[in-house]
């Protein structure tokens, strides 16, 4: 049964003749014996829901909204009515700083304190039970005739939990208990909450941007931005597969989640006034329309508890592909396979590895899924129209497609800057000037010289890695939203390789395009796939998340697959598949 | 892009050294925020000043001879009416002007920016100088100032030159201690170790780091210890340990309240009341630029001194 | 106990300090200031002395012997309480000492209650009313007030209070020759005697006390401290008194210790103005007089209770505030 219910809360500060909104229409429900995690970096308004929920928050916030304990309507009581449910009925244990406790009064004191005035009991009977919160949560209980400063950051959070659990609330608020803690003392913090709602049923709300403390312990689990809900569903879900960009690049910067793949932040800054319309995320956003400027999504449910606040009903669908087939007729009348029944997806602002050997079809799914081949079978849509035949590649906003090989992907006669400006010279787009600057631009991105000397060169005068450096700005030009990236490292030596894929994934990330990144090498594709796909034969044999397709493959394929490596590794691979 | 307020100030100041230059720019710029309050401080302590530069001029007659009768009343020939000996007040009046702002700033300055450099110095070299002077001013500030102040008057004998000293030496120690201590804040800082990677010396670290920071608290106190001096020069010579023959205000006092009658007369009105206003009203005028000075000086100060 | 005994030792230094200044002083002066005849200023007593007085002085200082010895002389007799004895009152100075120094702890201690008390009740005010026109209007007036030095503020009082609107005696601490109907009758004379020269002091002190409370509580309000006991439901009245009071009235008592230190110097230029005679216009005559012995005897008392009541106040502020016991000092 819902034990604490949350709806349509606001808060606003007023800071010096401007307002502030901290918290913008959140709404949640916690039932009994369940914990909650809200997930947030700063500004994201969770400490302000957590001071509402208390009723502390200070003289210049206005709250709006109802927060019900109960079926009580906390918000419109008097504050000696709702001193009756703070503490005895719903706690908090605050964020650790210097000033938390009273720095003039013992600890011992202040947890006892709220134990004799609120629930009646003596002092020597606080005491007692004193002894054995301090126990519980792991301190000498000699500590309670100590002052806070004599305690550190780790021992103080303990008190604050020790004290929040002295009158056996019904809800415990936790706000970012973790943060100055180190590994150990994390743990054993998160088995004693576990242990705490096991045993004794307590219902609690985790507010924390530890993003992997959370995951750890909560059941369901809420994103906010911007004092506003994102995304809201089961932890598992919600992490490994999130719907919405945000939470998506959330789990990007989150190192211990997926641990193999590199960490990338979310470009831009949380924007500081909130005053406008539209969707507060979109600056950051990958995939933002014209709607998310003149309104904010309202979260809609999209199933199992499941939902997300989005125009676009979460991460979108870019590209589909359904029923791909395709044959080469071979000299001898027979005809080869080459791919065969695929469908594929992929999402906006995502990452996915086609992963196969040679012969395995995906240099050919890749043509037909830029429009180049037409299939045999089946249709590929890229944003509501087909792609064969289409325009997908001719103006900006569609479809590029970078090579394999680097020195045929771009014509020896060819000028750096006849090559790079070719698709603008094709399509007419931009004057002569316009299309010098975007060139200009476009090299920068790439990090090669826009100089008139370079500009000047001759693709057969420069390198492998500058000349697929040279396609790769060819094929930004055009500000594609999918980028088809075919084997484009295994022509380059190594360390150009690596310099190419960081720049081009570095890319993905500043601009928000989906990639198409083809490959045969697994471990690769882990540092920068969301997800691969393993194709073998011209089959899709297995698709999900990056991973979990790694380390736990289901195809016997895929398992295969991943125990072909072989050569020095930091751990011995054959052990490495569970 | 000058990095002036306005050009006046470039021009006004260019044979100074930039870095001294930006200061008074700074003052400058800083005196136009300067709120009603701090205007009005400021153009009163300008009469005040006045007052004591021509006084010889606005005077009328010279404030220690015999000009009139006995306890004249405020009339034609005296403003101000004449005291106890037949000696024009008002005169006395423009020349203990005199006394009050000579001796105020001779001790802000000497005690202000003396001391000031003082602590400056030592927080800069740190080591047995820096503990030596923490020690003194330690004792320096724990010495109850107003009973030694008297006694030691009483004993080395009235004169100008006595007073100043003596007030110089009970008024250096709290400058010190304060800019000691903002040197040493900002000697910690990063930019510090970084200049002195670049190669900075000494005098560029002080000239131009430490000094920025330090002078704006300083200027603020020196204001304070100008009001000081001036009560307590006033208070010594109201106790009779004043030199007799300056025509300080306090002095005035003196003669005023050891008057046998002076209360059941009226002379009070007019021998009493004008060193008395007098006083005050310079004082509150140091008083409001003080404060306002702070107020736009606030961002860069930070050691806040006491709201006393 | 390390910061306890660096407090004692700086004390027991500046106490040197201060007798050694004492005992420097009458020797630095031009002149003999035992000679029979003495004074230069007109219009002031001749003070002269028979050849026993003179003997006697000789003896009490030492005048004859080394410079060192005279030291060890002078440290014996404070030793024993022997501050020699006043040219001017032909007593004994302990004695002159001991008949006025009541009426200055009578003004100082009820200066420092006065303005300790009203100072806290006007901050706590400004404080719970921050921003609005009582808190505005108080510190503005307040501010001004703490600008007049005291001995200024005292001959307004006077010329208002006793000249113009003659509501209370002119000069003294009792009705000379007052035949008294019971002791309420005596305290109230002492009262109508004492009220303007405490109401002076008072004021003095007053805004100090008021800026510091008002500050201070507002400050406290603003820690996270005081959301947690909120946060426990304790009710506003133990939230104010047990843990925001209790923090914001820490600094506000040490310094009315302090307080009652600079009254004790400050009171030297109040009593004057207002002819009370306690030991400021006492060490005033004696200065006016050329009293040595009495001037040395009441600077020494005066300056000593000031370190005392200081050193006081240091040793009890570290046993108030826990955090400043362990940080070192």
């Amino acid at each position: 049964m819902t034990i604490l219910k949350v709806d349509d809360l606001r808060c606003h500060y007023a800071i010096d003749g401007s307002v502030v909104k901290a918290v913008d229409g959140v709404s949640f429900s916690l039932e009994e014996g369940e914990i909650i995690g809200l997930i947030g970096e700063s500004g994201s308004g969770k400490t302000t829901i957590a001071h509402s929920i208390m009723g502390v928050l200070p003289e210049n916030a206005r709250r709006s909204g109802t927060i019900s304990y109960r079926g009580t309507d906390l918000t419109v009581l008097p504050e000696h009515e709702m001193d009756t449910f703070r503490w005895t009925d719903i706690a908090i244990v605050f964020q650790n700083s210097l000033e938390v406790l009273n720095p003039v009064m013992k600890v011992g004191v202040q947890v006892c304190e709220p134990m004799i005035r609120r629930r009646g009991l003596g002092s020597g009977e606080a005491e007692v039970r004193c002894i054995e919160l301090f126990r519980m949560v792991g301190l000498d209980p000699v500590w309670m005739d100590a002052y806070p400063h004599q305690l550190s950051g780790g021992m103080r959070q303990r008190v604050l939990l020790a004290m929040a659990l002295s009158c056996d609330p019904e809800v415990l608020i936790l706000d970012e208990v973790t943060s100055a803690l180190d590994a150990f003392t994390r743990k054993e913090i998160r088995d004693l909450l576990l242990d705490l709602q096991r045993t004794q049923q307590y219902s609690m709300v985790l507010i924390s941007h530890d993003i992997s403390f959370v995951s750890s312990i909560a059941s369901r689990v809420m994103v906010l931005y911007a004092g506003r809900a994102v995304e809201v569903g089961p932890t598992r879900d919600v992490i490994t597969a999130p719907r919405h960009p945000y939470t998506r690049g959330l789990a990007n910067s989150t190192p211990d989640i997926f641990i193999y793949k590199d960490m990338w932040g979310i470009p831009g800054d949380a924007s500081g006034g909130n005053s406008d319309a539209g969707c507060l995320f979109r600056a950051r956003c990958t995939q933002a329309i014209d709607a998310c400027r003149h309104s904010s999504p309202a979260l809609m449910s999209c199933g199992n508890g499941w939902s997300v606040a989005c125009h676009r009903g979460g991460i979108a669908s870019l590209m589909a592909a359904t029923g791909i087939t395709f044959r080469y007729s071979l000299p001898d009348k027979r005809s080869l396979v080459a791919v065969d029944g695929v469908d594929l997806e992929v999402r906006e602002g995502e990452v996915l590895a086609l992963v196969g050997q040679t012969g395995s079809g995906k240099s050919t799914l890749a043509h037909i899924l830029a429009g180049v081949l037409r299939p045999d079978a089946g249709e590929v849509w890229f944003m509501d129209s087909k792609v064969h035949g289409g325009k997908a590649g001719h103006r900006f906003g569609g479809i590029q497609i970078v090579f394999q090989d680097p020195f045929s992907s771009t014509s020896n006669r060819f000028t750096v800057l006849d090559a790079v400006r070719e698709p603008l010279d094709i399509n007419g787009i931009g004057s002569r000037s316009e299309r010098l600057d975007m060139v200009r631009d476009a090299l920068d991105l790439v990090r090669l010289p826009a100089t008139d000397l370079f500009l000047a060169k001759y693709c057969g005068e420069l390198s492998g890695g500058q000349r697929q450096r040279v396609a790769l700005a060819r094929a930004m030009i055009m500000r594609p939203k999918l980028l088809i990236a075919d084997e484009i490292t295994s022509a380059l030596d190594v360390s150009t390789a690596a310099n190419v894929l960081r720049l081009l994934k570095g890319l993905q990330n500043r601009r928000g395009f989906a990639m198409i990144y083809i490959s045969h090498n697994l471990t690769l594709t882990l540092k920068i796939a969301d997800r691969i796909a393993v194709m073998n034969a011209g089959k899709i044999v297995e698709v999900g998340n990056a991973h979990e397709v790694m380390l736990t493959p289901k195809d016997d394929y895929t398992v295969r697959l991943v125990g072909s490596r072989i050569g020095l590794c930091c751990h011995d691979h054959h052990t490495e598949v569970a | 892009m000058s990095m002036f307020a306005d050009d006046e100030t470039r021009s006004t100041f260019a044979w100074l050294p930039p870095d001294i230059q930006v200061i008074f720019d700074r003052i400058r710029s800083g005196l136009s925020k300067f709120s009603i309050e701090g205007k009005i401080g400021l153009f009163g302590l300008s009469l005040f000043v006045m007052m004591a530069l021509f006084a010889p001029v606005i005077a009328g007659h010279p404030p220690d001879a015999i000009t009139g009768d006995s306890l004249e009343r405020p009339g034609a020939g005296h403003i101000l009416g004449t005291d106890e000996l037949g000696m024009d007040i008002w005169a006395q009046i423009c020349y203990g002007a005199r006394m009050s702002l000579l001796i105020g700033l001779a001790v802000a300055a000497v005690a202000g920016f003396g001391g000031g450099a003082i602590g400056i110095l030592a927080a800069y070299k740190g080591g047995l100088a820096d503990q030596v002077l923490l020690r003194v001013i330690d004792v320096t500030m724990a010495l109850p100032s107003l009973p030694l102040l008297i006694v030691i008057s009483a004993f080395m004998g009235p004169s100008v030159v006595n007073v100043i000293v003596i007030l110089i030496l009970f008024s250096w120690a709290r400058p010190a201690r304060i800019a000691r201590a903002q040197t040493l804040s900002v000697k910690t800082h990063a930019y510090i170790i970084a200049a002195r990677n670049y190669g900075a010396g000494s005098w560029y670290l002080l000239r131009r780091h430490i000094f920025p920071e330090v002078l704006p608290i300083l200027l603020v106190l020196v204001i304070g210890i100008t009001s000081h001096a001036i009560v307590a020069e006033a208070g010594l010579a109201f106790l009779g340990l004043g030199d007799p023959t300056s025509k300080s205000w306090g002095m005035m006092l003196n003669y005023a309240t050891s008057f046998r009658s002076i209360y059941f007369t009226p002379y009070w009105q007019w021998w009493l009341i004008p060193p008395l206003v007098a006083l005050i009203a310079l004082l509150l005028c140091l008083a409001f630029i003080s404060r306002d000075l702070e107020r736009v000086l606030d961002p860069k100060l930070r050691g806040r001194r006491n709201t006393e | 106990m390390r910061e306890n005994r660096a407090i004692i030792s700086r004390f027991l230094l500046t106490l040197m300090i201060l007798l050694t200044i004492n005992f420097f002083l009458p020797r630095m002066m031009p002149g003999d200031p035992f000679s029979l005849a003495s004074s230069d200023v007109e219009g002031e007593d001749v003070v002269v002395m028979t050849e026993a007085q003179r003997a006697y002085y000789m003896e009490y200082y030492g005048l004859d012997r080394p410079l060192h010895e005279q030291f060890i002389i002078y440290l014996k007799n404070l030793a024993m309480g022997d501050l020699g004895k006043s040219i001017s009152n032909k007593m004994p100075v302990s004695g002159v000492i001991l008949i006025h120094l009541p009426w200055t702890i009578l003004i100082v201690l009820a200066a420092t209650i006065i303005s300790t008390i009203a100072g806290i009740i006007l901050g706590t005010l400004s404080a719970r009313n921050r921003k609005k026109g009582v808190d505005r209007f108080m510190m503005a007036g307040l501010i001004a007030f703490a600008e007049i030095p005291s001995f200024l503020l005292g001959l307004i009082m006077l010329l208002i209070f006793v000249v113009q609107l003659r509501l209370f005696p002119i000069a003294g601490a009792i009705t000379p020759f007052a035949n008294y109907t019971g002791i309420l009758d005596w305290m109230g004379d002492v009262a109508r005697h004492a009220f303007l020269p405490v109401l002076t002091l008072s004021l003095s002190q007053l805004t100090g006390v008021y800026l510091l409370t008002r500050n201070t509580l507002i400050t406290v309000t603003t820690k996270d401290y005081i959301r947690t006991a909120r946060a426990k439901g304790l009710g506003e009245r133990i939230v104010w008194t047990r843990h925001a009071l209790r923090n914001a009235l820490l600094p506000v008592v040490t310094r009315t210790g302090f307080m009652v230190g600079a009254l004790m110097g400050g009171s030297v230029l109040v009593e004057t103005v207002f002819s009370y005679p306690g030991l400021g216009m006492t060490l005033r005559s004696a200065v006016i007089a050329r009293d040595y012995p009495l001037i040395q005897g009441i600077l020494l008392v005066i300056a000593v209770s000031i370190l005392v009541c200081n050193l006081a106040v240091d040793l009890i502020y570290r046993r108030l505030d826990p955090r400043v016991v362990a940080q070192g000092g």
